[in-house]
């Protein structure tokens, strides 16, 4: 097609082409133009076919809508072309054609509408019962548009940013940015967000005069520079709302450029105050075939000719509801368009200079008349036109109808704010009628139309939005809505809801191929609201968001019950407002997780890391996830395990012990200097949360370890427990600050050793005993004498900064006794020969502290109200039908249960903690918690085990710890 | 083998330094190529920080410096920025000159080594930072050096806030060391349409002494 030369309105770039491809041809667009209007300016007129009836779509609307031009664009599907730019190399694809969109093998399906009533699927394909399997694939494999891939890895690069703002103004028409301009005068961080690729909405396109000697283009965009030299405003293009909630957090997307460094970018955008002005798209007119293409709104035609120099057709009809539609058609005419007549279904209300225009031209106009029925078979050819009632009829040959009940406000994002809509009779619009707090509106969505008017209602807007952020606007505020209130009011809107027909083919809602008809038939059945019918015709539930019917089914279903004004509700609007990819949603999706100050070394090591809680952590040394020769080595050498994620603390002050009384259930004032004190943390319940150690470094200062899940609780844990005492004591979470390396083994002191000049021997540094000391002068550590793996085992913490180079020279000092890495796995089978417990492995939310057999840390001296759980440890002590933990043994010694299986006989009687092979041992052991009445050594459990095939396992119940038993090896 | 005892920073930049320096057991990088214009980031991690906790916390006067008396407040002199954080705690950073050793008080403790310490300077630092946080930098309340608290690439922050204004744009903030690594990827993913990149230690003295 020849573009329009030289309209001041253009908003492509005639010098620049870019190529694309269509159906594997070729095809030109420009740079500026959607991939809707570049197809349309190639000469696409069908751009793929409905959703049920497989009917012809072309293009309606430009602001996405509906679903007629969803496209498959580079592999995506679902890409609304009249939304997205063109880019050069862009592939594009119809969807939901069988064939080509011009001839589509399933539009057959269009004569088959008798068998599809409302809600058909709900009603019939489910008697006799075994058809409704059938027919549910059918059904299933009908719905939907476009097709992916589970393979299919969505390209582009996605961001994400959450920027501040005083005001926050959705929509830059000129409203919008009326009322960004006003908040920003006022020294106000204003954030302007626009659907579009520019600013300027419904000014943009019209050559319309504004009374001062500019068109309303040339006047808007003047608007829009002065706009972008403020400091105090940013700009978002391109930029459609998905959302509103609550403390005004609003939710966008931008689209990016060819220059910009993503693709898409989600924004959340925290604004103290809101200006709504998001302007009106158009009501779509109701008569037969009113989506066949070559059947346009008003503002397709206008914006394909001046934004894009697109002439949209050769002869058209207009059949329109509002001033506008009169102002597109002497436009269009004065650009070439053949205007054969324009029927507006007002009797009255025109603005007469436009008619004066319309008879200027000898353009027939036909007040109280309307579109009846498009005719075509897959494009427009030929209209009817009729008076409203029905009594008389003409017809005109053309390919072009542009077509519009009148206006529609768009207040999805006020609805979402929980604005109250309600009926505006005079405006015909659903207005609202009580704003949240700090939620301003501005513009058409009012109901406005004259540009002054609108430019003022932003003007105000804009000071109350700066009044909700504290600034004093008293006499800004009196200024504007004086100079408002001498302006032209709202105008009458159009009251047509249908034209004088049946409905069959008349569409209420493209997207899901819903019928007047279908309505009918759905109040028919009894679903007098409104909700109900969307719901029962799916009316209003495709990608359009409702674009479509929105406005049209609330107003038919009130028409129906005869009172508009009192039964016409909007149906419930939900985020998000638009269509929006997931992976815009998902961002940059950083994944945030902890490394220990040695990870490095130990991947480099041949540690297989895993992610464990925040942590990533080394679990295997090797391929043999048996871990047979590190734990090996552990029992005969000596090993190194990191545990730097413990949870380290220092609790310090007057009340450190009370604070310390409080959460652990051991009295902690037995607490002596050098010696390590090991308790455990219970909740209300008497459920055990924590267990760790505790030492004594000076007078009123602890340090204390906590199991690795529990750091980042720890704190907030105590000061809940502490909160009403008004305790003077602080805690500093030093978990991070210190790297801890547990050297075990009958080496470990042989190691130690080489490396400090500290007495390392039993008799100096005994089993349970705490020292502080240098490693070769320079690396201050903080060691502990424990054996939780079941060896002579040394704890040393380590600021993180050396934790690297203690790691190395005990790894270099060991050599000659054998040193090695372990990693968790190992820990963990160590661990359970010794049956020593983790928290949340051989416990859950409701095993106390009795029942996995530490009842003794509990001092009973304490009083009960001082310590967290006190009251329930003895309410719980004796309580029968309590889970107990217990040893076992494998009588069949080749087979070791998973972990998580249960333990049964006719019932769940409880469950494997873990099992493993004990090589120490030579068999299989592991740990239950069980029913009591099974914990008795020497009973037989029966174990059921994932895909066993009814093959159960048995074990019995033996004493812990499986290894060592006196405990000699950890005070060697 | 010998090993050689040294502190290590819990993350290393990509591309090596032109020059470093050998400070406490600490290598400190120095310099990093210039690169015009374009924010860096640089790691402080070696510099001493302690947490100050106390009742009464008015009567500290580490390296000289009072408390600020506003928790969010910062105040910056001899080299030492101090940042109240509530009613009891204060964060103490050595950013400039010798390291001073901890007061013989039990209300210090050195957290040098818990977290990782890192600066971001340049104009265009706060179109990185608004990717990665939803901290307000720019609250017309609040005058710079200030301090925010929370979330940033979702992870619990301290950031300081020394300068806002085009011309004079720097962040310092501290994150659990163990974060060190990812939090670095984030910010300089967030940054790499703004060509952010690693500087050494002399970029930000540079930048404390204009």
């Amino acid at each position: 097609m020849k573009r329009l030369e030289k309209l001041s309105t253009l908003r492509i770039n005639p010098a620049k082409t870019l190529h694309f491809k269509y159906k594997n041809k070729n095809l030109k667009g420009l740079s500026g133009d959607t991939v809707a209007t570049a197809l349309y300016a190639s000469g696409i007129r069908i751009f793929g076919r409905s959703l049920k009836y497989h009917r012809p779509r072309g293009l309606y609307s430009l602001d996405g809508e509906s679903s007629n031009t969803c496209m498959q664009v580079n592999g995506i599907p679902n890409v609304c072309a009249e939304t997205t730019l063109l880019a050069d190399g862009m592939e594009v694809k119809a969807q939901n054609v069988a064939g080509s969109p011009e001839t589509d093998l399933k539009g057959f399906m269009d004569k088959l509408d008798w068998a599809m009533p409302a809600g058909f699927y709900y009603r019939t394909l489910h008697k006799p019962a075994r058809i409704w399997p059938i027919a549910l694939k059918q059904v299933r494999k009908a719905a939907g548009l476009g097709k992916i891939s589970a393979e299919f890895q969505m390209p582009g690069k996605y961001d994400e940013i959450y920027p501040k703002a005083d005001v926050c103004v959705i929509g830059g028409g000129p409203a919008g940015m009326s009322a960004a301009l006003a908040a920003a005068e006022n020294g106000l961080r204003v954030i302007l967000l626009e659907t579009r690729p520019w600013l300027g909405g419904f000014f943009d396109y019209r050559t319309a005069q504004n009374g001062a000697g500019l068109s309303l283009s040339q006047s808007v965009r003047q608007a829009a520079e002065q706009l972008e030299q403020n400091s105090n405003v940013r700009i978002f293009t391109q930029t459609p709302v998905v959302g509103v909630y609550n403390n005004n957090l609003v939710t966008a997307f931008q689209k990016g450029c060819e220059t910009d460094y993503f693709d898409e970018r989600y924004l959340e955008i925290r604004a103290t105050s809101v200006v709504v002005a998001t302007g009106c798209s158009e009501r779509p007119l109701l008569f037969e075939n009113n989506e066949r293409p070559g059947v346009m709104q008003i503002g397709c035609a206008h914006r394909l000719a001046q934004t894009y120099g697109l002439l949209p057709g050769k002869q058209a009809v207009f059949s329109i509801g509002h001033d506008l539609g009169l102002e597109a058609a002497l436009d269009l005419f004065d650009l070439g368009l053949e205007v054969l007549c324009v029927a507006d279904i007002r009797e009255d209300g025109q603005d007469p200079a436009l008619i004066e225009g319309l008879q200027q031209r000898n353009i027939p106009f036909l007040r109280g008349w309307v579109a009846t029925r498009a005719h075509g078979n897959k494009t427009l050819h030929k209209v009817t036109l009729a008076t409203i009632p029905g009594t008389l009829r003409k017809d005109f040959s053309c390919d072009l109808l542009v077509a519009s009940a009148g206006m529609t406000p768009l207040t999805g994002p006020l609805s979402l704010a929980q604005a109250k809509l309600a009926f505006e009779p005079y405006t015909g619009f659903f207005i609202p009628r009580q704003l949240p707090a700090k939620i301003q509106v501005a513009g058409r969505l009012l109901g406005l139309n004259h540009p002054a008017t609108i430019e003022a209602s932003g003007r105000l807007a804009g000071t109350l939005a700066a009044g909700d952020c504290g600034v004093s606007v008293e006499s800004r505020l009196k200024e504007a809505r004086e100079k408002l209130n001498q302006l032209p009011g709202p105008d009458q809107g159009s009251k047509l809801v249908t034209a004088p027909v049946q409905g069959r083919k008349t569409f209420i809602c493209f997207d899901e191929d819903t019928t007047v008809k279908n309505v009918k038939q759905a109040l028919a059945k009894g679903f007098d609201a409104t909700e109900l019918i969307k719901r029962f015709t799916a009316a209003g539930t495709g990608p359009g968001q409702g674009g479509i019917p929105g406005h049209n089914l609330p107003l038919f279903v009130a028409q129906y019950h005869g009172d508009i004004k009192a039964t016409a509700m909007p149906t419930t609007v939900r985020a998000p407002l638009v269509p929006t990819y997931i992976a815009t949603y998902a961002g940059s999706n950083h994944d945030m997780c902890k490394r220990t100050p040695v990870h490095d070394s130990q991947k480099a090591a041949g540690g297989v890391i895993r992610r464990i809680g925040v942590w990533k952590r080394a679990r295997y040394f090797s391929k043999d996830f048996s871990c047979r020769a590190e734990i090996e080595n552990v029992r005969k050498n000596v090993g190194l395990l990191d545990a730097s994620t413990l949870g380290k603390f220092r609790l310090w002050g007057p009340d450190a012990l009370n604070a310390l009384q409080r959460v652990y259930a051991s009295d902690m004032s037995r607490i002596t200097n050098g010696k390590v004190k090991y308790s455990a943390m219970c909740n209300d319940d008497a459920c055990i949360i924590d267990d760790g150690v505790v030492v004594k470094r000076a007078e009123n200062d602890y340090y204390f370890t906590t199991s690795t899940a529990r750091a980042g609780a720890t704190v907030e844990w105590i000061r809940y427990h502490t909160r009403y005492d008004g305790w003077n004591f602080h805690m500093v979470n030093l978990t991070d600050a210190f790297g801890v390396i547990n050297m075990a083994g009958p080496n470990a002191r042989k190691v130690l050793a080489k490396v400090t000049d500290a007495d390392v021997s039993d008799d100096a540094f005994p089993y349970a005993a705490y020292r502080e000391f240098m490693i070769k002068d320079t690396i201050p550590v903080r060691s502990m004498r424990l054996g939780f793996v079941g060896e002579l085992s040394f704890e040393l913490h380590v600021p993180s900064s050396y934790m690297q180079a203690l790691w190395d020279l005990l790894t270099e000092a060991g050599k000659e006794f054998g040193i090695r890495h372990f990693g968790l796995e190992a820990q963990n089978v160590l661990r359970m020969e010794k049956a020593h417990l983790i928290i949340g492995s051989e416990s859950e939310q409701r095993t106390t502290l009795h029942d996995v057999g530490l009842g003794f840390l509990w001092s009973r001296d304490k009083s009960e109200e001082k310590t967290v759980g006190a009251v329930a440890l003895r309410q719980t002590e004796n309580q029968e039908a309590r889970l107990k933990l217990v040893g076992f043994k494998m009588e069949d010694p080749s087979r070791v249960p998973k972990d998580g299986s249960i333990i049964v006989d006719n019932r769940i009687r409880g469950y494997v903690c873990i099992a493993r092979h004990s090589f120490a041992l030579q068999e299989p052991v592991g740990l239950a918690l069980v029913d009591a009445p099974l914990a008795g050594e020497g009973t037989r459990l029966q174990i059921y085990e994932d895909e066993c095939n009814g093959q159960h396992l048995y074990a019995t119940v033996v004493p812990t710890p499986f290894y060592d038993p006196e405990g000699k090896r950890i005070r060697m | 083998m010998a090993v050689e005892i040294k502190r290590q920073s819990p993350i290393s930049f990509p591309g090596n330094p032109l020059k470093t320096e050998l400070r406490g057991h600490w290598t400190v990088m120095q310099e990093y190529e210039a690169k015009g214009d374009a924010p860096r980031v640089i790691d402080l991690s070696h510099r001493i920080r302690w947490d100050l906790q106390d009742s009464d916390i008015a009567r500290h006067r580490p390296g000289g410096v009072s408390i600020p008396d506003t928790p969010g407040r910062c105040v910056f002199e001899n080299g030492v920025l101090i940042n109240r954080m509530n009613r009891t705690q204060a964060s103490i950073w050595h950013l400039s000159g010798e390291d001073l050793s901890i007061p013989d008080d039990p209300a210090f403790t050195d957290v040098t080594d818990a977290t990782v310490f890192l600066a971001l300077l340049g104009k265009e630092i706060f179109s990185i930072t608004e990717k990665l946080t939803t901290l307000d930098f720019f609250d017309p309340l609040k005058e710079a050096p200030f301090l925010l608290q929370g979330p940033f690439s979702h992870v619990p922050c301290q950031m300081v806030i020394l300068g806002n204004t085009p011309e004079k744009s720097a962040i310092l903030f501290t994150c659990s060391r163990g974060y060190a690594q990812d939090m670095i990827a984030a910010v300089l993913e967030a940054g790499a349409e703004f060509e952010l990149h690693p500087a050494g230690e002399n970029a930000f003295s540079d930048w404390v002494n204009k």
